[in-house]
């Protein structure tokens, strides 16, 4: 039956291929930690993507109940944390998994570098996974205004005042950053769009072609 | 793909049969053990994030500027780098030192070419990334731990809820009555913490108190401090606390 219905989507779609190229490779011995237990330090990369994809779904969960306008950002949390049916592990995961990431991404970093794992030919994707770790900082930049609490207030606001005292390109980037020339109802829209919008499309791809990158030039050897 | 692929058709379950002992297939093998371990950690992140449940601050009040800002913790050490260059200096703070940063982050394939991978064999790359994460993580503590400070300052100014000496060089200070018996037991025990001048050090600028508080309150203060601050200021009888709050009397600015 299972067997049927994939043979019909693979007549239609070949999707066999693209199945093998996902599932069929064989993981070397030296990154697999049945065999050798230190080889744990290579799972910080796939737990990095885990805590992602955690990070997309309670996300997702929040911006059903979340309002990103000045009067009523702060109420829709403050429901969400008191009176929604699990509403409180739901921002919980979300606000704990925002460390999380950082955490194992910068573990995974490490992994990388000590190993020379960013040595030719991997060049490029040790460049995509630096590009990974500025926009997961924005992410955190971003959703940090969200709660629209005190200190989610303050933060942005010496943040941009910060980012308005570069010389010359300063002001520009303070008035993109706020939309204003403070921290008011068009920063809390546009740090909204950025951090649901922008940002996760800017994610998906360069994490496509991370993968893509690790699929085409395989892990790197033994050391 | 190149070598190291399974041959579509090869039993998944026999992979010591291959020519290559150790490797095995993605999947199933390899993911549904990465899914044990995946759980496990899930597993420890739930409960971590059930047994310390997130607080909501109070509502965002942009007229209260008594607020002390604090960047998210994976911030914190850009926050520290501003710190260490006050003023006009602050152009290196803001662009100059994270723009290197991030540059050298970005081309560090380019930056260390050599064919070898292992971390000691090529030292000074290993010994730069050492030395970049404590840098970062110091930086990270210090910024935390020097937040932490003023909350508990800006805390204890309210606590105490009367107005505070500002601060002023020692050398233009001049302390009034300096023959008084409390005099010499201001300088015996409480200038190691408000200064030789009271001027301020560990402890907050008092050299002009009783321009700001009366007698009254500062004689509470003393035997009631909060704070940082020791009961009595480590006197012992309260017959020198009463000539050393005297002499304090005295000290108007
Ligand atoms: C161990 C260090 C130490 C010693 C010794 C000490 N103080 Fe203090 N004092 C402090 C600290 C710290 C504070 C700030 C307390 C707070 O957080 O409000 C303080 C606060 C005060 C204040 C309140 C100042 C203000 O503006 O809030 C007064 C007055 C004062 N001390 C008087 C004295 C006198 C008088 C003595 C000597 C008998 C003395 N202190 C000895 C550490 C010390």
């Amino acid at each position: 039956m299972l067997k049927k219905a994939y043979d019909w989507i693979d007549e239609r779609l070949n999707v066999t291929p693209l199945w093998r190229d996902v599932a069929d490779h064989d993981v070397p011995a030296h990154v697999n930690p049945a065999v050798k237990m230190s080889a744990f330090v290579y799972c910080f990369g796939g737990l990095t993507f885990l805590v992602i994809t955690t990070q997309i779904l309670s996300g997702m969960f929040l911006a059903m109940y979340y309002t990103p306008d000045i009067t009523n950002a702060w109420y829709s949390v403050k429901y969400i944390t008191d009176e929604v049916l699990l509403g409180n592990v739901v921002r919980g995961m979300h606000f704990w998994g925002a460390s999380l990431v950082i955490i194992m991404m910068f573990l995974h970093m490490l992994r990388v570098f000590f190993t020379g794992a960013y040595k030719a030919p991997r060049e490029m994707n040790w460049v995509v996974g630096v590009l990974i770790f500025f926009v997961v900082l924005a992410f955190g930049f971003t959703g940090y205004l969200l709660p629209w609490d005190q200190k989610a207030y303050w933060a942005t606001a010496v943040g941009s005042q910060i980012a308005g005292s570069i010389p010359l390109l300063g002001p520009y980037i303070q008035t993109l950053l706020l939309g204003s020339h403070t921290v008011g109802a068009l920063t809390l829209a546009r740090f909204f769009a950025i951090h649901v919008f922008f940002l996760p499309a800017a994610l998906l791809v360069l994490l496509a072609l991370h993968f893509i990158m690790i699929r085409s030039q395989h892990i790197a050897g033994p050391l | 793909m190149s070598g190291g692929e399974r041959i579509p058709g090869t039993p998944r379950y026999r992979h010591h049969l291959l020519k290559n002992p150790g490797t095995e297939p993605f999947f199933p093998n390899f993911l549904l053990k990465e899914w044990i371990a995946g759980a496990v950690f899930l597993t420890g992140f739930m409960l971590w994030v059930v047994f310390n449940p997130v607080v909501l601050g109070d509502k965002a009040n942009p007229d209260d500027t008594s607020f002390i800002p604090v960047p998210d913790w994976y911030f914190l050490f850009l926050y520290q780098i501003l710190k260490y260059y006050p003023g006009s200096d602050i152009v290196f703070g803001t662009v100059l030192v994270p723009m290197i940063g991030a540059l050298l982050l970005i081309f560090t394939p380019w930056l260390d070419t050599s064919k070898e991978r292992h971390p000691y064999k090529r030292p000074l790359a290993t010994l730069s990334m050492v030395l970049m994460t404590f840098l970062t993580i110091w930086l990270t503590n210090e910024a935390a731990v020097q937040h932490k400070a003023e909350v508990a300052a800006a805390s204890g100014q309210a606590s105490s809820g009367l107005p505070q000496v500002p601060k002023k060089a020692p050398s233009q200070i001049t302390l009034v009555d300096t023959n008084m018996p409390g005099y010499t037991l201001f300088e015996q025990t409480c200038a190691t913490c408000h200064g030789k001048k009271g001027e301020g050090g560990f402890g907050p600028p008092i050299y002009a108190i009783s321009k700001y508080w009366n007698a009254t309150q500062l004689k509470h203060f003393v035997e009631n401090p909060q704070g940082g601050m020791p009961k009595n200021g480590t006197l012992t009888s309260d017959a020198q606390v009463q000539q050393v709050v005297d002499w304090l009397e005295k000290q108007t600015g």
